[in-house]
Order: C-alpha cells, then sequence, then structure tokens
C-alpha cells in the first residue's frame, strides 16, 4: 500500500532522483567525526541548524500563550513560567536556545574562517553566511524586549538611544524601530512583528541559500 | 572494484544506491550512514542542552517601569562588546563606536574572500588573516569581560531597590504564631522581618494571591533565585499555613 502510493507520486512528481541525490551524495572522510576525531568542528555547522530548528518549534509554543500588548505581555510570560504545562521548559528552551545559536553560529563561523573555507569558490556563501549572522543578532535584539520586564524593557531603552545617535539618519531609524518618540505599545508590536515574521522570513531564505550552495559546490576539502 | 551488474544488487535496495565496492577512504553516503551518526552527536547534544535548562531555570524581573530610572540596563551578552566599545568613545564623536568601528568590522568581515586572496587555506600558512581574527576574540572576549565587570560594581554600588509592599496595611498576621517562628530563622533574612522583602518579594499580603498548598509547593520546589528546601519538614507546613493568613489588604 505504501509502496503504490509512492510509486504513484513518484510516477507523477519523480521525487526519488531527488531525494536520492541528498541521500547518496558522498560525505568526505575528513569531515567525519567517525573517522577522525578531531573533525568534530565540522559538526558545528549542523548543531547550529539543529538548534535554530528548536529556537523554530519552542517559538511556535511560545505564541500559542504571548500576547504582545504592554498590559499583557509580562503577564502572558508569567503565565507561560509559571502556570502552563512544561511552560517553564518551553520557555528555557527558547531563552537558553538563543545563546546557544549565537555560541554556535560562533564556532562554526571560526571553523570556516581559520580552515579558509571561504576561498574561491565559496564566497557567496560566506557572504550568506554572514548574513546569517546579522539576522540571528536581530532576533536577539528584538526577542529581549518581548517579556516586557525592566530588564527588557530599559536594554531596548539603550539600544533606540544607541541607533537615535547615528549621525544624519539615527533619529529616523529610532522612529522607524520604536514605533514613535518614546518606547512604548508600538514598539512592542513592532518588535514582536520583526522577531516573529520578517526576521524568520529572511533567516529561512538564507538558509535555504546556505544549504543550497554547500550542496552545489560541496564541502570544502582537506587541509 | 566489483563488477555491478544487476544480478549483485540486494533485493530490496532502492535502484540508485551505489553499491558497497564503490566506497574509497572513508567516503560514505549522507544518509542513512552519516546523518545517523550525525543524529547520534545531536541527541547528546541535545540531552545535554535539556539538562541545563532544567537545571536553570529563567526567572522574570519585576514588570518593565518607564519610570524607574534607577534601574541599570544591561544588554544581552552577545550584544556587551559592542555596548563596552561605545564607553570608551567620547560623546562628541559617539557615531565613531556606533557607525564607524561596527561598520567596518562587518564590512572587513564580509569582503574576507576578496581580502585573503592567497590560495593556501591552511591558518599557519596565512598568518595575517589568523592573527587579525585571534586579535579580534582577545578584544571582544575583553569588552565582553570589562563590561560584565563593570556592571557588577555598578550593581553593587546601587543596589535595586526592595519593592515597596503594594499593600497599605503592614500588619503581620498572627505573630505568635509557630509559622512566625520559623519564618523569622529561615525566611526573614531574603524576605525581610517585616515582610516587607528584601532580597526576595515582599509577602505582605501573599495570602490574597496563593493558597497554602501553593506556597508549600514554593517552598519545597524553589522558584526564581530561591533555593528550594529552605524549610524542612512539618515546618514547611506551618510557615505555608501562617504565610496564608497574610491577607492584608
Amino acid at each position: 500500500m505504501l509502496k503504490k502510493t509512492y510509486d504513484w507520486i513518484d510516477e507523477r512528481l519523480g521525487v526519488t532522483p531527488i531525494w536520492r541525490d541528498i541521500a547518496d551524495h558522498e560525505v568526505p572522510a575528513h569531515v567525519n567525526p567517525a573517522n577522525k576525531m578531531s573533525a568534530f568542528i565540522y559538526c558545528f555547522g549542523g548543531l547550529t541548524f539543529l538548534i535554530i530548528t528548536t529556537q523554530i518549534i519552542s517559538g511556535m509554543f511560545l505564541a500559542m500563550y504571548y500576547v504582545p500588548d504592554i498590559v499583557n505581555a509580562y503577564n502572558s510570560v508569567k503565565y507561560i513560567t509559571d502556570e502552563v504545562l512544561l511552560g517553564q521548559i518551553v520557555r528555557g528552551m527558547h531563552f537558553w536556545g538563543a545563546s546557544l545559536v549565537i555560541i554556535m553560529m560562533f564556532l562554526h563561523m571560526l571553523r570556516v574562517f581559520f580552515t579558509g573555507s571561504y576561498k574561491a569558490p565559496r564566497e557567496l556563501n560566506w557572504v550568506v553566511g554572514v548574513l546569517i549572522f546579522m539576522v540571528v543578532m536581530g532576533f536577539g535584539f528584538t526577542g529581549y524586549l518581548l517579556p516586557w520586564d525592566q530588564k527588557a524593557y530599559w536594554a531596548t531603552q539603550v539600544g533606540a538611544n544607541i541607533a537615535a545617535s547615528v549621525p544624519v539618519v539615527g533619529p529616523y531609524i529610532r522612529i522607524l524601530l520604536v514605533g514613535g518618540a518614546d518606547l512604548g505599545a508600538l514598539t512592542l508590536t513592532r518588535f514582536f512583528a520583526i522577531h516573529v515574521f520578517f526576521l524568520p522570513a529572511a533567516l529561512l531564505v538564507l538558509l535555504g541559500l546556505h544549504f543550497f550552495m554547500i550542496r552545489k559546490q560541496g564541502i570544502s576539502g582537506p587541509l | 572494484m566489483a563488477d555491478h551488474s544487476n544480478k549483485e544488487r540486494i533485493p530490496g535496495v532502492p535502484r540508485y544506491r551505489k553499491p558497497k565496492g564503490l566506497k574509497i577512504d572513508g567516503t560514505e553516503p549522507f544518509f542513512p550512514n552519516f546523518l545517523l551518526k550525525e543524529w547520534i552527536v545531536g541527541s547528546v547534544f541535545l540531552v545535554a542542552f535539556i539538562m541545563w535548562i532544567l537545571f536553570n531555570p529563567v526567572d522574570l524581573e519585576a514588570v518593565a517601569d518607564p519610570q524607574d530610572t534607577s534601574f541599570i540596563p544591561v544588554p544581552d551578552w552577545y550584544f556587551l562588546f559592542l555596548y563596552q566599545l561605545l564607553k570608551y568613545v567620547p560623546g562628541q564623536v559617539v557615531w565613531l563606536g556606533t557607525v564607524v568601528v561596527p561598520g567596518l568590522a562587518v564590512a572587513l568581515l564580509l569582503l574576507v574572500p576578496w581580502i585573503d586572496r592567497s590560495k593556501t587555506r591552511h591558518p599557519f600558512k596565512r598568518l595575517i588573516p589568523t592573527g587579525a581574527m585571534i586579535l579580534s576574540l582577545i578584544f571582544m572576549a575583553w569588552l565582553t569581560y570589562e563590561a560584565d565587570e563593570q556592571h557588577k560594581h555598578a550593581l553593587a554600588k546601587n543596589p535595586p531597590k526592595p519593592k515597596a509592599p503594594a499593600v497599605k496595611d503592614t500588619a503581620i498576621v498572627a505573630p505568635s504564631d509557630p509559622g512566625a517562628k520559623i519564618f523569622s530563622q529561615s525566611c526573614a533574612t531574603c524576605h525581610g522581618a517585616e515582610l516587607k522583602g528584601q532580597v526576595g518579594p515582599s509577602l505582605l499580603g501573599v495570602g490574597n494571591k496563593l493558597k497554602p498548598e501553593q506556597i508549600e509547593e514554593i517552598i519545597t520546589k524553589g522558584r526564581g533565585a530561591m533555593p528550594p528546601g529552605i524549610v524542612q519538614g512539618d515546618d514547611t507546613k506551618k510557615v505555608a499555613e501562617w504565610l496564608g493568613k497574610q491577607q492584608q489588604k
């Protein structure tokens, strides 16, 4: 039955070559920790993606309870932390996961840098990687405000003032970020929208490019 | 190499899989061979991550108060190096620290493949990029460390004020209850002898929000910065019941 269903789809769409291409591509010995333990440095990119996946999933669950308005945001986070079944764990995953993504991504970047893997023909993939780094920092900045506690509010206040100190365009950037003269209701909805819609869209596109290029070009050879 | 005729195909193996004989020098297919091993690494990593989360519960600070300008702001740790950088830039040229230095750093990072164009990839054979990166790492680590030290110092100088109790009536209910005695021995250092709060929150009027059973649970399990099991055995129940009576308005 399962095989018949698969064959029916395969006949129409020809999916077998696509997934066999992904499945059969060779993993070279020098990046395989099963071959040489020191190759674990090549795992950092994959682990970053693993944690990004857990971030997306835990974020989706948090969004079931989180309310992005200044009256309820704090209370909804408190409710998630104290009342919701496993809420403390899911929030913990998202909170600590944020730091872990940064750490793993940074280690991955250092691996690529020190092994010179950004060299021709992989320049574009390096550039996309740096852009992913920026997007992830954006996630960190916007996500920090969402619990709407003292730490969040004042850190964002500082961030907004730093943006405002940029010559010429600074004040406009601040208004764009904050949504008005003062940090308030509009800032929270804005950061929420950036955190859950704009940045994830950008991240998925960039990750898609990143993976497409690594498949196309293959991983860099041994040193 | 083996002869890859159809006779050698193992029954049930999909058509496109390469015969075993083709493998050379430790290379292996991504799926399932490599992915299964990688998944083991991933699982160990995830278990360690979950353990970390279980032992480091996230707490929530007081709700944002735009009036409270005494709060010492601090960004998340991965922004500290940028934040600290600004402290060394004089006010008139603050754009040096906000635009020029970070902008240059990002531009350099983006353009690395076109700056370091040599064919060699080994880090020790291209000392300038390697050295530059190591120096930047040391600089960032130092900035982060300094920022953290200075923040700790600022906190020590200006400890956050304990929140004033929100209740008007500060009279303690049943001050001679056995629970009150246990409280003054075990809890008062953090929550204040008169329940007004010190390091921990004020407990005046706690009986309005929580039932004794809930208080008991918080004592046994801990909450936020409060470690579990400060009060043990029967005493827990006594303290919890006494705290449940604190229904000041």
